[in-house]
């Protein structure tokens, strides 16, 4: 974790998460009409802004880092090399000769 | 350990098993405050993801069912002459019949005053949730069964055709006895609590001195 705001947060997803999992528990075990209406709307509410802050703080933390995390993997070794016909060597032209007076 | 008898107490069991797992992930990372590393990333997305989406679903479904039973309905003080007589074994009225029949069971309430039509079960929460806000609003400083508040009332007349869920107007039996008010009971004209008419005894509308209008 390097930024605050991402660590404050996933900090406050969790506290909102534990919130609304208390409530939802609570109902389930007193199941009252008014505490069955307060989970149902506000308990819910209050899990999904914390599941959208904690996704929020998880992509700031990738932001910061400079992308997702990407394994390292080996370079595949190189196969032989294909050999490659040279070309053909060209016959280099044969010396002209040049003709001038002959020489004494 | 107490065994489940029915799908709403195992959905009930998973919801609470999964809040348990989830409150237990966040008090984790609270104490220990890890490094958002993968394996913390992952934890938290089960704690903050996983478990309560699985919690909601089957908690919303066991809470649903629930609110369907007669206990729920009683839960409010202001029902308690209605509860009390729905579970009278002795009580000879239609909500005491008819929470004796098995086909009713711990579902009276809701089998007898839920619309019956294709959207049903949304307009009867609709209605619950109106209960809801009279409650708090007049009734929350009443009398042990409501004294002191507005007499209760039904939203809308009681349909026959609640009735004729289960008494069909085409049997025998029923057409032995009720042959010369069939077609009027069939359009409404006539409705069967007007004969029926012992349904809650022993609500504050039926005690001496109660104000008429009030639910039968």
């Amino acid at each position: 974790m390097r930024t605050p705001t991402a660590k404050t947060l996933v900090f406050y997803a969790v506290i909102g998460t534990m919130v609304a999992m208390v409530f939802m528990g609570a109902t389930i075990i007193f199941p009252h009409p008014l505490l069955l209406v307060i989970a149902m709307s506000v308990g819910q509410g209050i899990a999904i802004m914390s599941l959208a802050l904690y996704l929020l703080g998880v992509a700031l933390d990738l932001q910061t880092q400079g992308g997702a995390y990407i394994p390292y993997e080996e370079p595949a070794v190189a196969e032989e090399p294909v050999a490659v016909e040279e070309p053909a060597a060209v016959e280099e032209p044969a010396p002209v000769e040049k003709s001038g007076p002959p020489k004494e | 350990m107490p065994e489940i008898h029915s799908t709403e107490q195992l959905l009930q069991v998973i919801a609470l098993a999964c809040a348990v797992l989830s409150l237990l992930i966040g008090a984790w990372y609270l104490v220990r405050r890890p490094h958002l590393n993968q394996v913390t990333k992952s934890m938290l997305l089960l704690g903050l993801g996983v478990f309560p989406l699985i919690v909601s679903l089957t908690g919303n479904i066991a809470s649903f069912q629930y609110t369907l039973t007669r206990p729920f309905c009683g839960s409010c003080h202001v029902m308690g002459p209605y509860l009390r007589d729905a579970e009278d074994p002795k009580s000879n009225s239609l909500a005491a019949l008819h929470s004796r029949n098995h086909k009713f069971g711990e579902t009276s309430c809701y089998t007898c005053h839920a619309d019956y039509d294709m959207f049903g079960a949304v307009t009867t929460k609709q209605n619950g949730m109106k209960h809801l806000f009279m409650y708090l609003t007049q009734y929350s400083g009443t009398g042990p069964d409501g004294e002191g508040g507005p007499p209760i009332h039904i939203y809308k007349p009681f349909k026959n055709g609640a009735c004729m869920q289960c008494h069909s107007t085409t049997a025998k039996g029923y057409l032995e006895k009720h042959g010369d008010n069939v077609e009027e009971i069939r359009t409404e004209s006539v409705r069967c609590i007007d004969c029926h008419d012992v349904v809650h005894p022993l609500a504050l509308s039926r005690r001496p001195g109660a104000k008429k209008g009030a639910a039968p």
